[in-house]
Formats: C-alpha cells, sequence, structure tokens
C-alpha cells in the first residue's frame, strides 16, 4: 500500500515535473548534493512538485557565499532558493543578499517556533558539534561528560583532535574553563574573554594530534582508533555508532547550528520560494520523515511525536539533548571571524 | 607568415582563457575599488601569512627534489629496457594518477595511521612497542605530495631520454670512456633539461596543493593554497587576490632564476667540450 502511494507520488511527481516546466516555472535550490539530496527529492521535492505543479531543479554547491557574491556583483541571480551554513547566513544577511520573507503567508497556521522565522531565512535544519568518544577507550569505569573532562589528559589518556578553526573552539574552551553555555557569547565579545579563550586552549595544544579541516576526518579517525576523543557533527557519528564502532556522543557542551534556506535577492521565483520553504518546514509529518533519513531535525512543533525515541535521541533539538548544548551564534561569528581567524592562524602555527 | 596565421586561433585562446581571468585577479588585488595596497601589507606584516608562504616554498622544493632523486633513476631504467616492455612499464608509472588524489590520500591514512598497516606490522614483528606517530607530521604530507607528483616526473624525464641517440653511448663507449662516464658525460647533460622541466612542474604544481597536507598534514603544515581558499569562502576576495599574485610572482620569480641558472649549466658545459 505505501510503496504504491510512494510510486504514484513518484510517477505522478515525474509526470507533473516534465509539464511544470511550461506551465508552472521551475525553481532552482542550491543545495549540497549528495546524499542529502537524494533524500530532498524524495520528502520534499517530488511530493511539491505534485502538489503545486512547480519543478524543483536542485544543484549541488558549495561555497555559497562566495557564490551569492559573485551573483550580486555580476547583476545576474541564478539560483532561487539557497541553504546556508551559519557563516554563510550571516555574511548573506549583512550583507543584504537575501530576499525578505513573508512569513504570515508562509506559516499561517504558526507550526513553527518564533526562532526558526528569521526576517531572511528560515531554519531548516539543525547540526551540533559535539564531543564524539570511543568508549572502549575510556579508562575502567569513566565517562567522558564535558569538556573540562576532554581538557583533564591526565585523568582521559589517549588521542584528541578538535578541528582547525576558531569556531567552536573558543566556546569549548570557555566552557572547560567554568563559563556557562549560555553566557560564552557575552564573554567571548570581549577582549580578555577571546584571551581567555586562547590562554585554556594553549593547554590542550600539545595534546591534540590532528586539527580536522574536512567533516570526514573525525570519522575515519575514530574508526581507525587514531584518536579516542574528539569534536564532530553529530549526525556522522550517528551513522559510525549505526556501523557498530563503539562511539557515543556527549551532547553536554555541543555547539547546535542551524542549516538556512533563504531567498536569493533578485530572485524572479520569489512566491514560488515562498511556496517551497514553507512545505519544506512547516509539516511535522513530513519533517520527521526527512529527519529519520538524516539526523538533522527541522524546528517543527510537535516533531518529535512523529520519530521513534531511540531514533530520536541521537538528535541534537531532541528534549534530553537540547539543554545541554549551546546555540553557536551565527552573527557573531558573521562579524568576527575575520580577526579572529587570523588570531587562530597565528595560534596553530606557534 | 602563414605560420603565425596558425598561431592566432592558440594565442586567442590563451588571452581569453589565461590573461582576462588573471588580470581580473589583479585589479581585485590592487583595487578595492580604489587603488590600495592595503592587502599586501596584510600579507607582509601579520606574522602567520609570512610562515605560510615559507613554508609552501620550502615543501614544494623538499617535493620537486625528492621527485627528481626518485624519479629520474626510475625513468632511466625504463628507458634502459626492450622497446617492447617500455609501453607496459610506463603503464604502471600512470595508473596511481587514474585514481581521485582524494582517496589516494586518505588511503596514506590506513598506511601510516596508529593502527595502520605499518605501524601493526612494526610491533607484531616486536620492532617497536608503542606506535609512531607518521600520520599529521610533515613527513607524511611530504610522503602523500611525492608519491601524487612522482608520475610527472618520470613522463617528463622519460619523453627526454627517448629522444636521446642511443648510438652517442655507443659511441663514447667504444671510445673507450667507462659506462659511469659516458653516462655522466653524454647522457646526463643531454637528459638534464627534460630533469630540470619536469623539476619545475612538479615545483609548480606543488605550490598550488592544499588537499594533502589539509588531510594528512599536522598543525603547521599549512600551504598557501589553503589560506586562499579559506579566504575565497569568507568572501574576502581582496586578500584572496593578493595571496594569489604573491604565489604567482614567487612562482614566476623561481621559475626564471632556475631557467637561467640551468641555461648557463647546460652552456657551460657545451663550452667544456
Amino acid at each position: 500500500m505505501k510503496l504504491t502511494k510512494t510510486l504514484t507520488a513518484f510517477t505522478l511527481g515525474a509526470t507533473m515535473a516534465a509539464s511544470a516546466a511550461f506551465a508552472e516555472g521551475t525553481l532552482t535550490y542550491a543545495g549540497s548534493g549528495g546524499g542529502l539530496a537524494q533524500v530532498m527529492k524524495g520528502v520534499f521535492d517530488d511530493p511539491f512538485t505534485a502538489e503545486t505543479g512547480i519543478a524543483v531543479n536542485a544543484l549541488a554547491t558549495s561555497d555559497r557565499a562566495s557564490a551569492l557574491k559573485a551573483m550580486q556583483v555580476a547583476g545576474k541571480v541564478t539560483w532561487d532558493v539557497t541553504e546556508l551554513n551559519p557563516i554563510e547566513y550571516a555574511t548573506a544577511s549583512l550583507s543584504g543578499w537575501l530576499a525578505p520573507l513573508d512569513w504570515s503567508v508562509m506559516d499561517p497556521n504558526n507550526a513553527l517556533p518564533d526562532d526558526a522565522k528569521l526576517a531572511d531565512a528560515g531554519i531548516a535544519a539543525t547540526f551540533s558539534t559535539v564531543m564524539a568518544v570511543r568508549t572502549d577507550k575510556l579508562p575502567e569505569g569513566k565517562q567522558m561528560t564535558s569538556w573540562a573532562d576532554f581538557w583533564n589528559v591526565e585523568g582521559f589518556p589517549g588521542g584528541r583532535a578538535l578541528q582547525n578553526q576558531p569556531i567552536d573552539n573558543l566556546e569549548f574552551a570557555l566552557i572547560a574553563d567554568g563559563v556557562a553555555p549560555a553566557d560564552v557569547y557575552t564573554v567571548l565579545a570581549t577582549e580578555e574573554g577571546q584571551d581567555r579563550a586562547f590562554a585554556k586552549l594553549d593547554e590542550i595544544k600539545p595534546h591534540i594530534a590532528v586539527w580536522w579541516t574536512a567533516g570526514a576526518q573525525p570519522v575515519q579517525m575514530l574508526s581507525d582508533g587514531e584518536v579516542a576523543y574528539t569534536s564532530a557533527w553529530n549526525g556522522r557519528i550517528a551513522k559510525l555508532a549505526a556501523e557498530g564502532v563503539p562511539v557515543t556522543i556527549n551532547w553536554n557542551g555541543g555547539g547546535i547550528k542551524a542549516s538556512y534556506v533563504a531567498i536569493v535577492k533578485g530572485s524572479e521565483n520569489v512566491e514560488a520560494g515562498q511556496k517551497y520553504i514553507s512545505f519544506m518546514m512547516t509539516s511535522p509529518e513530513r519533517a520527521a520523515q526527512f529527519a529519520s533519513m538524516v539526523p538533522y531535525p527541522g524546528m517543527v512543533k510537535g516533531l518529535y511525536d512523529h520519530i521513534p525515541a531511540e531514533k530520536g535521541t541521537m538528535m541534537p533539538t531532541h528534549p534530553n539533548n537540547v539543554g545541554d548544548q549551546f546555540v553557536t551564534n551565527a552573527l557573531f561569528w558573521g562579524k568576527n571571524l575575520g580577526p579572529l581567524k587570523e588570531r587562530w592562524e597565528d595560534w596553530i602555527l606557534e | 607568415m602563414s605560420k603565425r596565421l596558425t598561431l592566432l586561433p592558440g594565442i586567442a585562446l590563451i588571452l581569453i582563457l589565461f590573461l582576462i581571468p588573471v588580470g581580473i585577479v589583479f585589479q581585485q588585488g590592487l583595487f578595492d575599488p580604489a587603488f590600495t595596497i592595503e592587502h599586501f601589507t596584510r600579507f607582509a606584516t601579520r606574522g602567520a601569512y609570512m610562515r605560510i608562504f615559507w613554508n609552501t616554498l620550502q615543501v614544494s622544493a623538499v617535493v620537486a627534489l625528492a621527485c627528481l632523486l626518485i624519479g629520474y633513476p626510475i625513468a632511466y631504467f625504463i628507458v634502459r629496457q626492450p622497446t617492447a616492455r617500455r609501453p607496459f612499464l610506463m603503464f604502471l608509472v600512470l595508473v596511481p594518477m587514474w585514481m581521485s588524489i582524494l582517496a589516494r590520500t586518505y588511503a596514506w591514512m590506513v598506511v601510516l595511521g596508529k593502527e595502520g598497516i605499518i605501524n601493526q606490522t612494526l610491533i607484531a614483528l616486536g620492532i617497536i612497542d608503542t606506535p609512531i606517530q607518521m600520520l599529521f607530521t610533515t613527513g607524511a604530507v611530504y610522503v602523500g605530495m611525492v608519491q601524487i607528483m612522482l608520475p610527472i616526473l618520470i613522463v617528463t624525464c622519460f619523453s627526454s631520454m627517448t629522444e636521446i641517440d642511443q648510438s652517442l653511448l655507443r659511441a663514447a663507449r667504444i671510445m673507450g670512456a667507462s659506462p659511469r662516464k659516458a653516462f655522466r658525460e653524454v647522457f646526463l647533460p643531454l637528459s638534464a633539461e627534460g630533469a630540470i622541466t619536469g623539476t619545475l612542474i612538479v615545483f609548480i604544481l606543488s605550490m598550488g596543493f592544499f588537499i594533502v597536507p589539509a588531510l594528512i598534514g599536522g598543525r603547521k603544515d599549512t600551504m598557501m593554497a589553503n589560506v586562499i581558499s579559506g579566504q575565497v569562502s569568507q568572501t574576502n576576495w581582496g586578500f584572496a587576490a593578493a595571496l594569489a599574485i604573491v604565489l604567482l610572482a614567487a612562482t614566476l620569480l623561481i621559475l626564471t632564476l632556475v631557467r637561467g641558472a640551468s641555461a648557463k649549466l647546460v652552456h657551460h658545459h657545451e663550452e667544456a667540450h
């Protein structure tokens, strides 16, 4: 029954897509490509085309802030809706490259919390930079539960890795130094706070075997046993655990980040773009279907009512996990990344 | 005259595909929007960037020389084989180039890692007790880059060596030169230009490397291309362009110097005879 339904939806979608290109136009979506695009096609794009007659042309893109800048400079906008990571969003929003969104049209029934509805973007998915722990490398009878533990190299011997960038690490250092997650950005906004974070990082620096640069690296290093403890993105660790590697996520002190969707300023498909974003974000059933395939959940209310508990607890916005983390402040980093990144480069080469 | 005319499409192609983009890079680096050297002073005054620049030069030079030392004898060996066997040997040299650099770099993790093939073998043989840190070191960067660049040097050397008239070597032997002397006095000078060209190509390509140092290098193994790519994605195009100009200028300068020096050397050698 379900299969027939899916098949009908797919066939309908395909037929509609073919005719829609002429009838209702095509929406160009700048996404990440790969497996994520496959999931989005099945859960969002094809049903959207079936319902509205608007075809979705999903592109595999990277360096989106740079691409948006090029479009605005050239005066030729080729994307309608784009996915953005926190820094890309902050850059694009501060530079005025995004079109305003009308949430009264997109979410008339208030299915979304206000936090998810920004003036020029919506939060479509969330992920978290968390501490990943190889449980078989832990000292007998001990659990690593905080960044203070991560910094405690005598109590928890073993290889460690962190990402080679200031974002997350300055926050982790302050939390390890006793700053409450809620106060991290107030502290980090001051010169003394930044000095404090770097001083704390000085302590751990000699014990970091690897400063990773690609999301696949921590996964590889954990499964090879190259390191026992590392920061990593939650979705990849959930997958690694499912493959049978003795690895666990410690949510305490993780940095939740949003994946934004926005309409590019100058797009000629604003109305269709708003429809698509609304379609993607406002249905708890569809959001649950997406999150159970890719553990990067959206923000729609009632999402976890549709997700089995054992899957839900591996997600960053699950009620069990959300309180222990801090939300990465995209605007803080959008404004301060330049100087802090330079300081970081200096520091890492010392 | 007609010979020059046939060159026109090629020149036009280079102009459109190469000179114009490079011109835009220069414009980005020097105008923001008015003329400024701000990006260049930033490069020169921040310690990190100069250090990364010297590191890039050093890594590229070491990789190029290592490729020469390993690749030249291999090319020589292949040239000395019967002509029928050469294509197969060259095929073996080229096979790794069909594999993505990314996949090969990840493969080095399996080989060099703490629980990798080398460490596990050494431990099993009782040679060491605790694994050696090989991955995420500058040494790993050298190994990874040399492995990727080696075929390029071998091919360049090989093609220049095949053009050497083998009867010259026989003539030298007939005139009483020892095999070693025949190699040193005849083969080496004739193949030197190809070897120098190959080494320079490897050097130039290495200057723009970033996947290998990013994935298997340590925290100090950052190269210019890593910084440029970071600056582009942070939309600091002016600074990224300035860094690219520095990289290009340094490469061209070294290219000219080495070419000049080697021309003198080859010329000098010819005069001596």
